[in-house]
C-alpha cells in the first residue's frame, strides 16, 4: 500500500464520515482528482490489504470498517450524524473513530427486543449487555461479511 | 459479532452451535476504542499483526479464540 493508496483510503473515509453514506467511486475520484478507473484499482488494492471491503464480485464499497455501506441492525448516532456499523464491535468503533460520545440502536438477535446503548466517555450506559463473537480471530477474514 | 441482553439469550441464539467468545459490553467498548481509535487519523497506516496482537493482549484476550492468523 503506497502513499497514493493511503490518500484515496483517507479520502474515502472522510467522505463517508462527512455524508453519513458510503461514497461512490465517482465521489472519491472527484474529491481526489483521479479517474474512476484509478479509484477502482486503488480500492481493489485496499480491499486485498483488508483496509476496506468491496461488495463481493463488484467494485462497490461494502465496508470501510467500522462504517457499513449498507443498512445493518447497528445504527449509530454521534456528533449530529448517523451511520450504520458492520457489527456490535464496529458500533462502538464508530464512537471510537470519531472520538465522541454516541447512541447505538440495535436489537437482540435472539428475541428481537430493541437495545439502546449510550456511549459516554467510552463507557456503555447498560453494563448488563453482552457481546458474543462467534468466529475465532484466525478465521475473521475468511468471510469478513459473515464475521 | 452481536449484542445480547444476557447469557441466556446468547445460549438460545447459539441453538447448539459451538460458542465463540462472550465479553461484557464494557470490555467490548475498551476493545473498540483501542482497535478503531486511530481509524480517522491523518497519519493512519496499516497496523502490523504484532500491533493488533498487542491490543488484544493488553485487554487480556489471550486465549486460542483471540489468536490472530
Amino acid at each position: 500500500m503506497d502513499a497514493a493508496d493511503v490518500e484515496v483510503r483517507n479520502t474515502t473515509y472522510r467522505l463517508f464520515v462527512e455524508s453519513g453514506n458510503a461514497p461512490s467511486a465517482n465521489d472519491v475520484a472527484s474529491a481526489a482528482s483521479l479517474s474512476v478507473g484509478d479509484v477502482h484499482a486503488i480500492w481493489q488494492r485496499l480491499h486485498n490489504a483488508h483496509a476496506i471491503v468491496l461488495q463481493k464480485g463488484t467494485l462497490e464499497l461494502r465496508m470501510a470498517n467500522p462504517f457499513s455501506a449498507i443498512p445493518t441492525p447497528y445504527r449509530v448516532h454521534a456528533a449530529g450524524r448517523s451511520w450504520y456499523a458492520n457489527c456490535a464491535w464496529d458500533a462502538f468503533g464508530i464512537c471510537a473513530a470519531l472520538h465522541t460520545d454516541g447512541h447505538i440502536e440495535t436489537s437482540c438477535p435472539e428475541c428481537g427486543e430493541a437495545i439502546e446503548c449510550e456511549v459516554h466517555d467510552q463507557k456503555p450506559s447498560d453494563p448488563r449487555l453482552l457481546f458474543h463473537c462467534l468466529v475465532p480471530a484466525r478465521e475473521w477474514w475468511d468471510d469478513i461479511v459473515f464475521t | 459479532m452481536n449484542l445480547f441482553r444476557s447469557e441466556e439469550h446468547v445460549s438460545r441464539w447459539l441453538d447448539g452451535r459451538q460458542p465463540g467468545s462472550t465479553l461484557s459490553v464494557g470490555k467490548l467498548s475498551e476493545l473498540a476504542h483501542a482497535w478503531w481509535g486511530n481509524r480517522l487519523a491523518a497519519d493512519w497506516r496499516p497496523r502490523s499483526r504484532a500491533e493488533n496482537e498487542t491490543i488484544l493482549v493488553n485487554l487480556g484476550l489471550v486465549d486460542d479464540f483471540w489468536t490472530l492468523p
